[in-house]
Formats: structure tokens, C-alpha cells, sequence
């Protein structure tokens, strides 16, 4: 399946862009997601570093299935207001 | 009225915001109003950037100002947030809600500034006038007394 990875604040910076296409086998979940950008961007597999994951413009957990085409953020823990 | 979500660039004007959602009805009007401020953890603070999945943060909104509206008997609420490079004193972030009487507008103000804290996909860098480096604060800070090292940040919200 070919899955949209968007990345924000500090993931985007350690990705240096602000999204990509990538390839996850049928059923995959949205943690193989993050399992995948942790391995192109080692600084996201630091223990400290935790980010987060909404699918389709909502936040998620790594155990939701994902569909084709499916749009996943993966960005820090919020800090807005 | 359906609630005024709103991601904007431009400055927020909350007496602009508190007339478009007020009615004659509306006995009590709660505004809460997150402002940049100009130190954090003893560091001067000179302005903020304020990043944002911009199409998932007024899905969010939405959905945060339709669990309020279930919650609390408000006839009005607005839920607005600004992104981009922010100054000292400028607001980052508006709540208003209106109700006939005082305690629904100020119980669902309180909660909504809450959750938007905790829910809302907008991210803050930090730049300082004693030329450190910036740095990105990562999670909400719990209130007023701070956190730890991702907790604080140089806003009131």
C-alpha cells in the first residue's frame, strides 16, 4: 500500500522535508508507519524523542489498520495556546 | 450558532470575534485570551513561532467545539488560533464562549483552553533575545506552575 507521511515541527526538521510517499505491506498499522521513518531518520528512534501519529486528520494510535492512500502525520507532542 | 473555529495568520481582533458570535440573549460572555510572553525559565523570550497541520487543526476544532457544545449550555462559542511568528504580547490563542448565565460560559471557556492544549496539532518555537539557540517546546505545559522538560513554555494558554 502506499501511504502520505507528513511531518511537522522538529520531524519535519529532522526529515528536512515535509512529507513523503512510502510503501507499507497490505494490513499494515500506523506504528509500522513510524516504525519505517524511524529507520530513514535515526534521531526519531531516540528514546526521549516521541512522536505522535494522526491518520486522515485525526489523532491515532499505532495500532490503527491502515487503508491505501491513507495520510499519516507524524509530528511532536502538541504545544499550542 | 455553529461555533467559529478558525486558524488565522493574522492578528486576533477579540472584540471583532466576541460581536460576530454574541447575541442579545447572551448574559455572560467568558474570554480567555493566550498571550506570548517575554521570558521562560529565566531566558527572554523575543517572539514565537507558531507551527501548524493546518487542515487537521480545524478538523480539530470542530470536533473540540462540538464535544463542548454537548457538555455545556452555551449558545455561542468561538475556538481561534494563530500560527506564524508571533511578538511578545500579541495573542496566540482566543476562546470565547457565551451563554444566558455565567456558569456554562466560564466552565466550558476553562475546558476548551484545556483542550486545545492537549489536542490541537499546533507546534511553538522559542527565539531569544540572548541569542541561544531557539528551541521547540514539545507538549502542553499543565498550567501555570510549570512542567518539566518539555512543560512551560512563554505563553499563559
Amino acid at each position: 500500500m502506499k501511504i502520505r507521511v507528513l511531518y511537522f515541527a522538529r520531524v519535519a526538521e529532522i526529515a528536512a522535508c515535509p512529507g513523503e510517499d512510502i510503501q507499507v505491506a497490505d494490513g499494515a498499522r500506523a506504528g509500522d508507519v513510524l516504525a519505517e521513518v524511524a529507520r530513514r531518520y535515526p534521531e526519531m528512534a531516540r528514546p526521549d524523542f516521541k512522536p505522535l501519529l494522526a491518520v486522515n486528520r485525526q489523532h491515532a494510535d499505532p495500532g490503527l489498520t491502515l487503508a491505501d492512500g491513507d495520510e499519516v502525520a507524524v509530528f511532536p507532542p502538541v504545544s499550542g495556546g | 450558532m455553529d461555533p467559529l473555529c478558525l486558524m488565522v495568520t493574522d492578528p486576533i481582533n477579540t472584540e471583532a470575534v466576541m460581536r460576530r458570535i454574541t447575541g442579545d440573549g447572551d448574559g455572560a460572555v467568558a474570554v480567555f485570551a493566550g498571550r506570548v510572553r517575554n521570558h521562560h525559565q529565566q531566558r527572554p523570550v523575543d517572539h514565537l513561532e507558531y507551527h501548524a497541520y493546518p487542515e487537521m487543526a480545524v478538523e480539530e476544532l470542530r470536533r473540540i467545539a462540538d464535544e463542548l457544545g454537548q457538555r455545556h449550555e452555551t449558545s455561542a462559542l468561538a475556538l481561534v488560533h494563530r500560527t506564524g511568528e508571533l511578538a511578545v504580547g500579541e495573542i496566540s490563542v482566543l476562546v470565547v464562549a457565551a451563554a444566558a448565565h455565567r456558569r456554562p460560559a466560564l466552565a466550558c471557556c476553562a475546558e476548551a483552553i484545556e483542550i486545545i492544549k492537549r489536542r490541537l496539532p499546533v507546534w511553538k518555537k522559542e527565539f531569544f533575545t540572548d541569542g541561544g539557540e531557539p528551541q521547540w517546546i514539545y507538549g502542553p505545559d499543565e498550567d501555570c506552575a510549570g512542567g518539566g522538560a518539555s512543560g512551560g513554555s512563554s505563553t499563559d494558554a
